[in-house]
C-alpha cells in the first residue's frame, strides 16, 4: 500500500526464479499489484492481484428500488460511474417493458459520449502517455510538453462538463433514474457545449495524430475481441454481445457465453468465456468489431494512422484506439446536439414488474454486465455486477505471460516497468473490478 | 502557510477513488497547483512515490481492512495535517452499511471463496481511528471545496466550508422547493451544503451525500416525510452514502434490518 | 387611495407591456418555467400564466388550472423580487497584493438592469418598501441594492383571491395596493382597472391614454378586493405584538418549535424582506487576489452567530427565536416597521409546514382587552350606581369581606387588580381593590382603618351603598403565562392579589411553579385562611411568615423576603406580583431582583390618596403617573427612580 520502505518495483532472485514483484501499481484506478516468477525463461506464474479493500456492492443494493440502485452502483467507480448507471437502468428499463423517449435515448448516449471523452482523455494523456514517453507522471511530463498535457486538460474538461451539464456533475451524476432523466437541459442549454465539442473534435484528431507517433514496444498476438455490436451504432448502450469468433448474445444474456470465478490472488472475481478463452474488452475491441460505424470523423483520423492489424495484435497500441473513440464520441455528441428536441417529460411513468433484469453497455474500458433480480415489491433481491477489468484481467495475465519473455534481457528495472505499462495499456479499473486486481511476477 | 511548497500526498482506502480524481477534475487549476505543491504520493496520478513525512496528506475512503486501520495509524504519524476527504473517509461511506450487519455473511454472498477475503466486519470514518485536521464532506468532494482547501492552507486562513443547510444553496438559485411543490422527498434540509443543490435543481430529492449538517433535525423531517409514505420508505432514504453518520444511524439501521430480513443471503450468486 | 384612472382592455396587455419595455427596459413578470412559477423576462403577455392558480398550504403548494382564465391569478411566487433587487450573490470587491506587499481594493460598481415588475402582489410591493427603509433607509445605504431599486419601474396588481397562507391584511401591506408602485391594477374579467401610484406611472397612463373607469367596473374591482380580505380574515393580532413577543424570550414553546423546525432557512430564503448575508472569500492560490462576495445568508445557519470561542446561538430554538422576534418584534426598534409583509411564503415553503400564525399566537396571544382608562359606568366623578349587600364576612378582628352586587353589570368587568369607588353617603369615597368577582357579585376586602372603612363593614347584608368603575389598570397576568408566578403579599395587600390567584388557579396549566409568599404582622391578623387549604390543594406552594406571635403559632416568624431564601430564578423564568406596605414592597423587589427576576417582570400596586378615580383631581400624581388612571398597578421597570422614593 502506502508502505515503500522498500522501492516499489522490487525483483528478486532465488536460485535459478527470477521474481518481478510491483508492490503497488500505479497511474490506474484502484489498488493493484503484479507477481510474475519466471523460471528459465519461461513465465511460470503471472498474476494481477488486487488487493483493493472489497466493498460488497451486490449486497448493499439488495432490498434497495431500482433508482436508488442506480445512485448505487455509480460509487462502485468515479471514473466511470455513467457506465454503472447506464448498464443498470437499461436493465431494468428491458424488464419493466419502459419505452422512453427517443430524445432520451439519444441524451442518454450524449451523456455516456461525456464519460468516454473524459475518461479517455484522462487515460490518454495523464495515465498511458508517460510509459511511451519516459516520464513518471503527466506533472512531469508537462514541464516539458506543456501545450500536450494543456490540451489533453482541455479535452477532459470538455467530457466532464457535458457529464455535468446533463448529469449536475462528472463524478456520480444524479439525473439518470428509470424511464429517464429527472431533469433535461434545455437546447439553448446545450448550444455553448456544442460550441466547445467543436473545438475539442479538432484536438481529439490531432490526439490520434499524436498518439500514433508513440512507439510500442514490439509485441503481437491475436486476442479474441468482444464488444457490444450493433447494426447502425457505434457500441455504447445497445446491441449483441459479440467475439470476434462467433459468439453473439443479447446484451442481457451475458451468463449465456461468460461467467465469474474467484482466484485466491484477487479480491476481484475473474470473469472468463465459458470455453475459457481470454478475451479483450475495450476500445481496442469496438474500434474493431464495430469498426463500420465509427463516425466518419474517427474512421478518417483511424485511417489516416495506418495502422492495420497492429491496432488490435500489439495492446500496447490501444492509446491509438482510444484515442480515436475520442474522436468518435465528441463527433458523435455534436451531432445528436444538433438533432434534439427537448422531450415534453423528461421521463415516462413506470412501474416494476417482478422479474431478472439484466444488461450490458460498454463503459470506457469494456463491456460492463448488470443483472438484477427484482421481487413483487419491486426491489433488488440479488444482484451480479461484472465489470470490464474483472473480464479483461484473465487477458492481462495471458498477455503477460506471453509478453513478459520479451523483456527479460532487459534491466529489471525497465522490464518491470514495460510489464506496468502492458497492464495499463487496459486502462484497468481496479475499483470497479472488486471485484478486481494486483500483479505479482514470480519469475519461477 | 505551512511551507512555501508543500509536500502533498494523496491515498485512499476503500473508496471508488472519485474524490482524488476531483483533484485531476481541476483541469484549470491543476497545473498552477503541481507548480505550487509538490505531489509526493498520489498513485492514481503519478509513479513517484514517497512514504512522506508529507505536510499534508488528503485521505479517501474508508477504513475496512485489517490492513487500512494498521495503515493508517502510520499515515497520521506521517502527516503533519490530514485530511479527510469524501463521504466514505469522513462517514464511511455506502459500504458503511454492513457495520449493521454480519459482515462474514455478506462476504459470503458476494464471493464463493470468503476465506480469502480479508475484511473487517465495519466500514468507518478515518476519525475513528486517527484525529483528523479537517473534512471535506461529500460523495464525491465538491471540486470548488477541494480548491479552496488548498487556497486555503497557502494563504494560511481557515478553508470556507459553510455549515448551512443544502436549502440555503438550493434558494440562492432560485430553486422551487422540490419537497414542497412536488412532494419529492429531500433531505435537503437537515444535509450540509457543499455541491450546490445539485438533486434539487435537476427535480429530484436531496440524497445526503454530503451527510448531516450541525443541528441536523432528523426526527421532524422523517415525522413529516412518513406522513404521505411508510416510515420502510422514509428510513431507506437515510441509508445512503453517508448512513453511519450519527444523526443518521438510528433510521438507517432500520432500513438494513428491514433489507436483511426480507433479503436474506441466496448461496450460489452465479446461478 | 390612489383614484382610478383609466380601464385597460386585456387585449391592450401587450400595449402596456410594450411601453415599459421601451428605452431596453426588461420587463420581468410571473412566467411557468418546467412547471414552476418564477419571475422571468416577459416579452408578450403569452408569456404570463394565464389560467392558471396556485392552491398553497402550511408545507405544501401546487400550481392548479383556473377556469377564470385570470392572468395574474397566481399568488406571491416561490421566490420574490428580491432576486432582482438584492441578488444572492453579488460582488462587493476585489482585493489585491502585490509581491511586494501592497494592497488595493476595488469596490464594485454597481451596474443595475433597467427592469419594469409587472404583476407584482400588494405584499411583494410593501416588501419592497421594508427593504427600502433597511437597505438604503438609514445613514449607511447598500448602493448595489438602491441602484436597482432606481432603475426599476413596479407595476402592482390587487389581489382579487386570498391563498390559506396569505395574512397581509393582518400586516396591514394587502389586498389593496397603496403605496410603493408605478402603477396600480385590479384585474377584472376582461381587463384591468389602472391607477398611478408616481409620476412615472402617471405618464406611462397618460400615454395609453385609456378609456375611464365605469362606476360598474369600480364597483367590481372594489368588491373583488374586499372579498380577498374578508377571506383571510385578521389572523395575527398586531396591536402590542412588539411587546407581546420581547416579553416571552423564556416561553416554552420555543423549545417546542424548534422540535419540528428544521433551520434549514427556507423561511428566510423565500421571506422578501430578509436581508441577512455573508462575505464569501474567492481567492487565487496564492492569495494574490481575492474577490469579496456577499451572498445571502440566515440566522438559521450554523456559522451566522459563531465567533472563534463559540456559537451564540448554537440550537435551533435560538435561531427560531431570533429569527421570529425579529421579523415581529425588533425589526420595529430598528426600522419602525415589522418585517413581515403577510405573503406567507414562510409558511408554505416551510418543509415542515411550521405556520408563524399559530407560533405568534401560542408565544404571544393577543392582550386580551383591557379597559384601557375609565370605563364608560365611571366616566366622571359622579357617575355612581347603588350596589346591594349580599354577604359581610369577618376575615379578622378589624376586616371584614363585602359582597356587592352591583346595579350595573359593567363593575363585574371589574379585572384582577382594578379598584372600585366605594361611596357612602355622607363620607368620602373609599378606593377599594376588588379582592374577587364572582357569583354576580364584587368581593370588597376592607379593613377598619378610619370612620368610613368602619362604617363601611358594619352594614348589614341587603344595606345599599354606591359603586363606581371599575377603575385602574389591573395587574398584567398575561406576562405570567408560561412562567413561575411568584405572589409576594403583605397584611392587607393579600386582597388585590387574590384575583390573580383565582386567575391562576383556573387555568392553572398555563403556568408553571406558583408561589404564594405572605406575611402578616401575627397570626390572627392573617386574611382568607380558610381558602389556603384549597389553593395549596390546586397547585399552589403556600408559605407564609408572621412579625410576631405566641406559641400557639407553628409557622416561621419574619419579614416576607426570608420566605425567598430558598428561591433563584435566575435559570427559571418568573413574573412577579407585590402588593403590601411600600417599604415591604421595596425589599420584596430587591430581593426578587437579585434572584433572577428582570424588573420587567416585577409587577407592584401602590397606594396613593385617590379621589376621583379617573385622573382629574391629582391627588395621586405620582411623577408622570397618575396612579389612578395609569396604576395602581405597575411593573417596577416603569417607575424607574420613583420606586421607593421619599417625599413623591
Amino acid at each position: 500500500m502506502h508502505e515503500v520502505e522498500a522501492a516499489p518495483e522490487a525483483v528478486t532472485e532465488v536460485g535459478d526464479v527470477t521474481r518481478f514483484a510491483v508492490k503497488q501499481l500505479t497511474r490506474v484506478e484502484g489498488e493493484g499489484r503484479l507477481d510474475l516468477a519466471v523460471r528459465d525463461g519461461v513465465v511460470t506464474q503471472a498474476h494481477l492481484e488486487i488487493f483493493e479493500a472489497p466493498r460488497y456492492f451486490e449486497r448493499i443494493v439488495v432490498g434497495r428500488t431500482p433508482d436508488e440502485v442506480i445512485d448505487i452502483v455509480a460509487r462502485i467507480c468515479g471514473i466511470c460511474p455513467v457506465a454503472y448507471q447506464m448498464s443498470a437502468v437499461h436493465a431494468f428499463e428491458d424488464l419493466f417493458g419502459v419505452a422512453v423517449d427517443p430524445q432520451i435515448r439519444a441524451l442518454r448516449r450524449l451523456f455516456y459520449c461525456g464519460e468516454w471523452i473524459e475518461s479517455h482523455a484522462l487515460h490518454v494523456y495523464l495515465l498511458h502517455a508517460p510509459d511511451f514517453l519516459g516520464y513518471p507522471s503527466a506533472i512531469e511530463l508537462a514541464a516539458d510538453h506543456g501545450p500536450i498535457v494543456e490540451r489533453g486538460l482541455r479535452l477532459k474538461k470538455v467530457g466532464n462538463d457535458l457529464v455535468a451539464l446533463l448529469g449536475g456533475r462528472p463524478i456520480h451524476p444524479i439525473s439518470v433514474r428509470v424511464g429517464g432523466f429527472s431533469r433535461v437541459p434545455k437546447a439553448a442549454e446545450l448550444e455553448p457545449m456544442r460550441a466547445r465539442l467543436a473545438g475539442a473534435l479538432v484536438e481529439a484528431i490531432e490526439t490520434v495524430r499524436w498518439v500514433a507517433t508513440l512507439e510500442p514496444p514490439p509485441y503481437a498476438r491475436v486476442p479474441r475481441l468482444v464488444s457490444l455490436v450493433h447494426p447502425t451504432e457505434y457500441p455504447m448502450n445497445d446491441g449483441r454481445i459479440t467475439s470476434s469468433d462467433g459468439i453473439a448474445v443479447a446484451p442481457s444474456a451475458w451468463t449465456d457465453a461468460f461467467e465469474e470465478q474467484q482466484v485466491p490472488w484477487s479480491n476481484a472475481l475473474q470473469a472468463r468465456a465459458r470455453d475459457g478463452v481470454p478475451y479483450l474488452l475495450g476500445p481496442t475491441a469496438r474500434v474493431v468489431l464495430g469498426g463500420s460505424t465509427l463516425h466518419p470523423e474517427a474512421a478518417a483520423a483511424l485511417a489516416e494512422t495506418g495502422l492495420g492489424d497492429e491496432l488490435q495484435n500489439n495492446v500496447f497500441r490501444s492509446i491509438v484506439a482510444r484515442g480515436v473513440e475520442l474522436v468518435h464520441a465528441i463527433a458523435e455528441a455534436i451531432d445528436i446536439i444538433d438533432a434534439y428536441r427537448r422531450p415534453v417529460e423528461p421521463k415516462v411513468a413506470w412501474e416494476a414488474r417482478p422479474g431478472v433484469a439484466a444488461w450490458a453497455t460498454e463503459a470506457p474500458r469494456g463491456l460492463l454486465f448488470h443483472r438484477y433480480e427484482v421481487d413483487e415489491a419491486g426491489l433488488v433481491s440479488r444482484a451480479q455486477i461484472v465489470p470490464p477489468t474483472s473480464q479483461n484481467q484473465r487477458a492481462i495475465e495471458h498477455d503477460l505471460a506471453t509478453f513478459a519473455p520479451s523483456v527479460l534481457e532487459l534491466p529489471h528495472e525497465e522490464a518491470t516497468h514495460r510489464l506496468e505499462q502492458l497492464i495499463r495499456s487496459y486502462d484497468p479499473c481496479i475499483s470497479c473490478a472488486t471485484h478486481f486486481l494486483e500483479l505479482k511476477v514470480d519469475e519461477r | 502557510m505551512i511551507s512555501d511548497r508543500p509536500r502533498v500526498g494523496v491515498v485512499k482506502l476503500a473508496s471508488c477513488d472519485g474524490c482524488q480524481l476531483t483533484l485531476l477534475d481541476l483541469e484549470d487549476e491543476l497545473l498552477p497547483i503541481v507548480g505550487r505543491f509538490d505531489l509526493i504520493e498520489f498513485p492514481e496520478a503519478t509513479s513517484l512515490r514517497s512514504a512522506g513525512p508529507y505536510d499534508v496528506l488528503l485521505v479517501e475512503g474508508a477504513v475496512s481492512t485489517p490492513e487500512q486501520a494498521e495503515e493508517i495509524v502510520h499515515l497520521r504519524a506521517r502527516s503533519r495535517l490530514l485530511v479527510s476527504i469524501g463521504a466514505c473517509a469522513t462517514a464511511g461511506g455506502i459500504q458503511a452499511l454492513r457495520n449493521w450487519t454480519d459482515e462474514p455473511d455478506w462476504r459470503a454472498s458476494v464471493y464463493p471463496e470468503a476465506g480469502w477475503i480479508e475484511s473487517l466486519a465495519t466500514a468507518t470514518p478515518v476519525s475513528e481511528y486517527v484525529p483528523v485536521d479537517a473534512e471535506l464532506r461529500g460523495c464525491p468532494i465538491a471540486p470548488g471545496q477541494l480548491l479552496e482547501l488548498l487556497t486555503a492552507l497557502r494563504i494560511g486562513r481557515r478553508p470556507q466550508l459553510p455549515a448551512e443547510s443544502v436549502c440555503l444553496a438550493c434558494k440562492r438559485r432560485g430553486n422551487e422547493c422540490v419537497l414542497v411543490a412536488r412532494g419529492i422527498p429531500c433531505l435537503g434540509p437537515v444535509t450540509v451544503a457543499g455541491c450546490g443543490a445539485l438533486c434539487p435543481t435537476f427535480g429530484r430529492g436531496c440524497y445526503a451525500c454530503f451527510g448531516p449538517r450541525e443541528e441536523a433535525n432528523v426526527a421532524s423531517l422523517h415525522g413529516w416525510l412518513a406522513a404521505d409514505r411508510s416510515t420502510q420508505e422514509v428510513d431507506r432514504l437515510f441509508a445512503g452514502f453517508t448512513a453511519w453518520s450519527p444523526p443518521f444511524r438510528e433510521p438507517a439501521a432500520r432500513a438494513v434490518a428491514v433489507a436483511e430480513t426480507h433479503h436474506p443471503r441466496k448461496d450460489d450468486p452465479d446461478a | 387611495m390612489v383614484t382610478d384612472a383609466g380601464f385597460l382592455p386585456r387585449a391592450d396587455l401587450d400595449r402596456l407591456i410594450g411601453l415599459l419595455r421601451e428605452g431596453g427596459r426588461t420587463v420581468i413578470g410571473p412566467t411557468l418555467d418546467d412547471g414552476a412559477l418564477v419571475y422571468a423576462e416577459i416579452g408578450s403577455a403569452d408569456d404570463l400564466p394565464t389560467g392558471w392558480t396556485d392552491d398553497a398550504a402550511p408545507g405544501r403548494y401546487r400550481l392548479v388550472r383556473d377556469e377564470g382564465q385570470r392572468t395574474f391569478g397566481l399568488g406571491p411566487p416561490p421566490q420574490g423580487l428580491k432576486r432582482f433587487t438584492f441578488p444572492s450573490r453579488a460582488p462587493l470587491a476585489v482585493a489585491e497584493r502585490t509581491a511586494e506587499g501592497a494592497v488595493t481594493f476595488t469596490a464594485a460598481v454597481p451596474d443595475p438592469p433597467r427592469l419594469a415588475f409587472l404583476g407584482v402582489r400588494p405584499c411583494e410591493v410593501a416588501a419592497l418598501l421594508v427593504q427600502d427603509r433597511v437597505l438604503a433607509g438609514g445613514p449607511f445605504v447598500d448602493e448595489d441594492y438602491r441602484a436597482r431599486r432606481q432603475a426599476s419601474l413596479v407595476v402592482a396588481v390587487a389581489c382579487t383571491r386570498s391563498g390559506s397562507t396569505c395574512f397581509c391584511a393582518s400586516m396591514g401591506t394587502g389586498p389593496e395596493v397603496t403605496a410603493g408602485h408605478d402603477l396600480a391594477m385590479t384585474e377584472l374579467d376582461d381587463g384591468f382597472v389602472v391607477s398611478a401610484g408616481s409620476r412615472a406611472g402617471e405618464q406611462l397612463l397618460a400615454r395609453l391614454a385609456l378609456p375611464a373607469v365605469t362606476p360598474d367596473q369600480h364597483a367590481t374591482a372594489t368588491a373583488a378586493v374586499a372579498g380577498a380580505r374578508a377571506a383571510q380574515g385578521r389572523q395575527v393580532v398586531t396591536t402590542g405584538l412588539r411587546d407581546r413577543l420581547m416579553d416571552q424570550l423564556d416561553h416554552p414553546r420555543w423549545a417546542e418549535v424548534a422540535e419540528r423546525c428544521l433551520a434549514c432557512a427556507n423561511c428566510t430564503m423565500v421571506c422578501p424582506t430578509c436581508f441577512c448575508t455573508s462575505t464569501a472569500l474567492d481567492s487565487d492560490l496564492d492569495g494574490a487576489a481575492t474577490r469579496m462576495e456577499r451572498r445571502w445568508d440566515s440566522c438559521f445557519t450554523g456559522d451566522f452567530a459563531r465567533v472563534a470561542g463559540g456559537n451564540f446561538r448554537p440550537r435551533r430554538q435560538d435561531r427560531y427565536r431570533q429569527w421570529l422576534t425579529h421579523k415581529f418584534a425588533t425589526w420595529v426598534d430598528q426600522f419602525d416597521t415589522f418585517g413581515c409583509v403577510g405573503c406567507g411564503r414562510c409558511i408554505t415553503w416551510c418543509p415542515v409546514g411550521i405556520d408563524v400564525r399559530e407560533e405568534l399566537a401560542a408565544i404571544a396571544p393577543p392582550y386580551e382587552e383591557l379597559p384601557t382608562a375609565t370605563p364608560v359606568v365611571a366616566g366622571s366623578t359622579s357617575a355612581y350606581s347603588t350596589a346591594v349587600v349580599r354577604s359581610v364576612t369577618p376575615e379578622t378582628a378589624d376586616t371584614s369581606t363585602l359582597a356587592l352586587v352591583p346595579g350595573d353589570d359593567a363593575l363585574l368587568a371589574a379585572r384582577p387588580g382594578q379598584f372600585v369607588m366605594v361611596e357612602q353617603p355622607g363620607f368620602p369615597p373609599l378606593p377599594i381593590s376588588v379582592s374577587r368577582v364572582a357569583d354576580g357579585a364584587l368581593w370588597l376586602t376592607i379593613r377598619a382603618a378610619g370612620p368610613a372603612t368602619t362604617a363601611t363593614i358594619a352594614l348589614r347584608p341587603g344595606a345599599q351603598l354606591g359603586l363606581r368603575g371599575p377603575l385602574g389598570r389591573g395587574w398584567d397576568i398575561q406576562r405570567a403565562v408560561g412562567r413561575d408566578v411568584v405572589i409576594v403579599a403583605g397584611g392587607i395587600g393579600l386582597a388585590p392579589v387574590r384575583p390573580i390567584i383565582d386567575t391562576v388557579l383556573r387555568d392553572r396549566e398555563k403556568f408553571r411553579h406558583v408561589i404564594l409568599a405572605y406575611g402578616a404582622r401575627t397570626p390572627a391578623d392573617r386574611l382568607y385562611v380558610d381558602e389556603m387549604a384549597d389553593w395549596a390543594d390546586r397547585g399552589m406552594v403556600v408559605t407564609e411568615i408572621v412579625d410576631r406571635a405566641g406559641p400557639e403559632w407553628l409557622g416561621r416568624v419574619g419579614i416576607v423576603t426570608h420566605l425567598l431564601d430558598q428561591r433563584d430564578f435566575h435559570d427559571r423564568p418568573a413574573t412577579a406580583f407585590v402588593v403590601g406596605p411600600e417599604r415591604m414592597m421595596e425589599a420584596t423587589v430587591a430581593t426578587l431582583a437579585e434572584r433572577g427576576v428582570p424588573r420587567e417582570r416585577i409587577f407592584v400596586s401602590l397606594e396613593r390618596h385617590m379621589q376621583c378615580g379617573i385622573g382629574l383631581c391629582g391627588h395621586c400624581q405620582m411623577g408622570p403617573f397618575f396612579i389612578c388612571r395609569d396604576g395602581p398597578c405597575f411593573a417596577v421597570s416603569e417607575l424607574g427612580d420613583l420606586f421607593g422614593r421619599e417625599g413623591i
